[in-house]
């Protein structure tokens, strides 16, 4: 298990001598990529986004203040140049992972703090104050952690041993926000900590170790989780005891709706494990059972738990102007929507709206702020990036050949995935609301830290993936 | 800063995301579309040279694999098989050194042993290393997998010496 990665084959592809007589080793027909084209790709992408997001920075300026302000952009050069440095860094010890990943990430992350520096200008807020100053900060951190996933993970085959500890991690992190002295209450949900002057959403990071543990439990457990059971109307339905891990899944996301008041992590944890064992096992009918079984914990939360029946409410009665003016009531849902409709189809220009009326509007509520100043255009613009996100995460698991790789990178880019569809649907009213983070875009040190550790997990699986050897064997001509 | 200014740079801003979805896109339709269609070179009869007797006899056996620094297999004891040989088709002869854990075989350039020929799937099977044991699994191929003449359907042991057939292709697996 602790071996490197097959390696690729430098074996020159047809036979360097057309004319002479051809040997045997001419006909072992072994690709070789020309060197390092995926990081010239990447870094012409990396280019691209950088401008991109300095671009925004100053749109955000000319359009709020009408003038522009260098001290942002000087700061900001701190994480352009370590996005840089993960670049040579690839070039060092993963000249094949994937090209896209890092750019679409490093273009969603330079719109979400030019998004938040133009909250802070319409609130006020400067220095230390500003979340844009510590958004950046973050970032700093983040792909330091990326750089450093990277650099001591040369072989992802290597977590796989090491499932236990990441469940045990995952657990102690969802646990850690309820515990006396660290935990911190906030209006809605109990999922914070704070050490320090530092709060920290640890909940964010379990879904990496939990995916880690999901693929190396599976990996092991798919064949009698896909193998064995009876067939009903067509679907083959496991057996009852082996529907043990699923039920502890459940019990532990409805402990997170009870404990920690927070359904979008409940639901994003589920969702997780139901697609890795969707995808582990082949069967569609984990799928059904899951999802009846978290329907079932649904309703039954909204008719125990007080909470969750407001969330219902807001969401099904939002422009009630009872339920709009209620403590804790559709108000900012609403007042996200009307920001939404103000953007229109093309938006109102960076700078240029009124995103701070709503609450949160740099964090939860990033989205409907760039949809209001970005219009209905630039949000399926950043909607198709986490799309192509998510399915370079899909293609990296489909080409795997060790099973653990692939449900990791298959689980890793699907959570991400789900987070997004979360957000969104909530601040769209297509589901319930809850308070998840974008991915990438919205405040938040937490968030930003694990997805920019999933990238460099990415980065390391889609390596070991392209160095794979190949031999081709070519047909006969007929 | 008028206003037309701020409109002009707002609309090209959004032109330019979007500009930048289409070189994401643009970068990835190799993966598409599959990759460019090489030339398929003249096939030289090399399978007359080797003829079909089990073992071929090739002077210095083509290995096709670098030797790699851990080379060491750990769940791999000393009777497990190391490497395939081709015994028919065309590329007989042909001697792979199996990896650590699984080889995959079908037509997909992402397999670990490529066989394009018109009876072979894109993920036709693989074989596995299974408590020391290879063990071949057909993926629901179309034209199946075949150990010694029988249609594989369960995942089964590769004895070394036993012959896997897939399409035009047969091999076996060597000490």
């Amino acid at each position: 298990m602790s071996n490197s990665p097959t390696e690729a084959i430098g074996t020159p592809e047809a036979s360097p001598r057309p004319s002479a007589p051809t040997t045997l080793t001419s006909t072992i027909r072994i690709r070789l990529r020309e060197p390092a084209r995926m990081r010239n790709l990447e870094l012409g992408l990396l280019l691209v986004a950088l401008g991109l997001g300095a671009a925004a920075v100053a749109l955000v300026q000319l359009g709020a203040v009408g003038e522009l302000d260098g001290s942002i952009f000087v700061l900001s050069a701190v994480p352009a140049f370590l996005v840089l440095l993960l670049h040579v860094i690839e070039r060092v010890v993963a000249k094949e992972a994937d090209p896209i990943v890092v750019p679409i990430a490093t273009f969603l992350n330079g719109l979400g703090i030019a998004m938040i520096h133009r909250l802070d200008i319409a609130e006020g807020y400067t220095g230390w104050d500003a979340f844009a100053v510590r958004q950046i900060v973050w970032t700093v951190i983040a792909i330091v952690l990326a750089i450093a996933g990277l650099l001591i993970v040369r072989n992802h085959r290597v977590l796989q041993r090491y499932r236990y500890i990441a469940m045990f991690v995952g657990i102690v992190l969802l646990l850690l926000p309820v515990l006396p002295g660290i935990g911190e209450t906030d209006a809605n949900a109990d999922v914070w900590i704070r050490v320090g002057i530092f709060s920290f959403q640890p909940g964010e990071l379990a879904k990496i170790a939990l995916a880690i543990f999901f693929a190396g439990y599976l990996v092991t457990a798919r064949d009698s989780l896909s193998l064995v059971g009876r067939t009903i109307l067509g679907m083959r339905f496991p057996r009852a005891r082996d529907l043990g891990p699923i039920l502890v899944v459940w019990v532990l996301s409805m402990g997170v709706i009870v404990l920690q008041r927070d359904l979008g992590t409940a639901l994003l944890y589920f969702g997780l494990f139901l697609v890795m064992l969707y995808v582990a096992t082949g069967r569609a009918s984990w799928i059904l059972i899951g999802l009846s079984l978290f329907a079932a914990g649904a309703w039954l939360a909204s008719s125990l738990l007080p909470y969750v029946a407001d969330r219902f409410h807001n969401w099904l009665d939002a422009f009630n102007p009872e339920v709009y003016n209620r403590l804790g009531g559709s108000y900012q849902l609403v007042q996200g929507i009307f920001g939404l409709a103000d953007g229109g189809l093309v938006g109102t220009g960076l700078g240029r709206g009124r995103p701070d009326i709503v609450p949160l509007a740099e964090s939860d509520y990033i989205i409907a702020s760039l949809g209001e100043e970005l219009g209905l255009i630039g949000l399926f613009a950043i909607l198709a990036l986490y799309l192509v996100f998510v399915a370079r995460g899909f293609r990296i698991g489909v080409a795997g050949q060790d099973d653990f790789g692939r449900l990791l990178a298959v689980g890793l880019s699907f959570v991400v995935g789900l987070q997004v569809f979360i957000v969104i649907g909530g601040v769209t009213r297509l589901i319930p609301l809850t308070g998840l983070t974008t991915p990438f875009l919205a405040a938040g040190g937490s968030s930003l830290v694990a997805n920019w550790i999933i990238v460099g997990l990415l980065l390391r699986l889609s390596d070991s993936v392209r160095r794979q050897r190949h031999v081709v064997v070519e047909g006969s001509p007929a | 800063m008028s206003e037309l200014t701020l409109l002009v740079l707002r609309l090209g801003f959004l032109i330019l995301m979007w500009a930048f979805v289409f070189m994401i896109v643009y970068a990835l339709r190799s993966d598409l579309f599959g990759n460019r269609a090489r030339k398929k070179m003249p096939e030289p009869a090399t399978a007359e040279a080797y003829p079909s007797s089990p073992v071929p006899p090739p002077p210095a056996p083509p290995v096709a694999v670098l030797p790699e620094p851990h080379r060491a297999a750990p769940h791999a004891g000393a009777g497990t098989p190391r490497r395939l040989v081709i015994t028919s088709g065309p590329k007989e002869g042909l001697e792979v050194e199996l990896p650590l854990e699984q080889l995959t075989i079908g037509r997909s350039s992402e397999s670990g042993l490529v066989i394009r020929d018109d009876y072979t799937s894109t993920h036709h099977a693989r074989l596995m290393l299974w408590n020391e044991e290879w063990v071949i699994q057909d993926l629901d191929s179309t034209n199946g997998t075949f150990l010694d003449g029988t249609r594989v359907t369960l995942p089964t042991p590769v004895r070394p010496g036993s012959t896997v057939t897939i399409g035009t292709t047969s091999f076996e697996l060597r000490r």
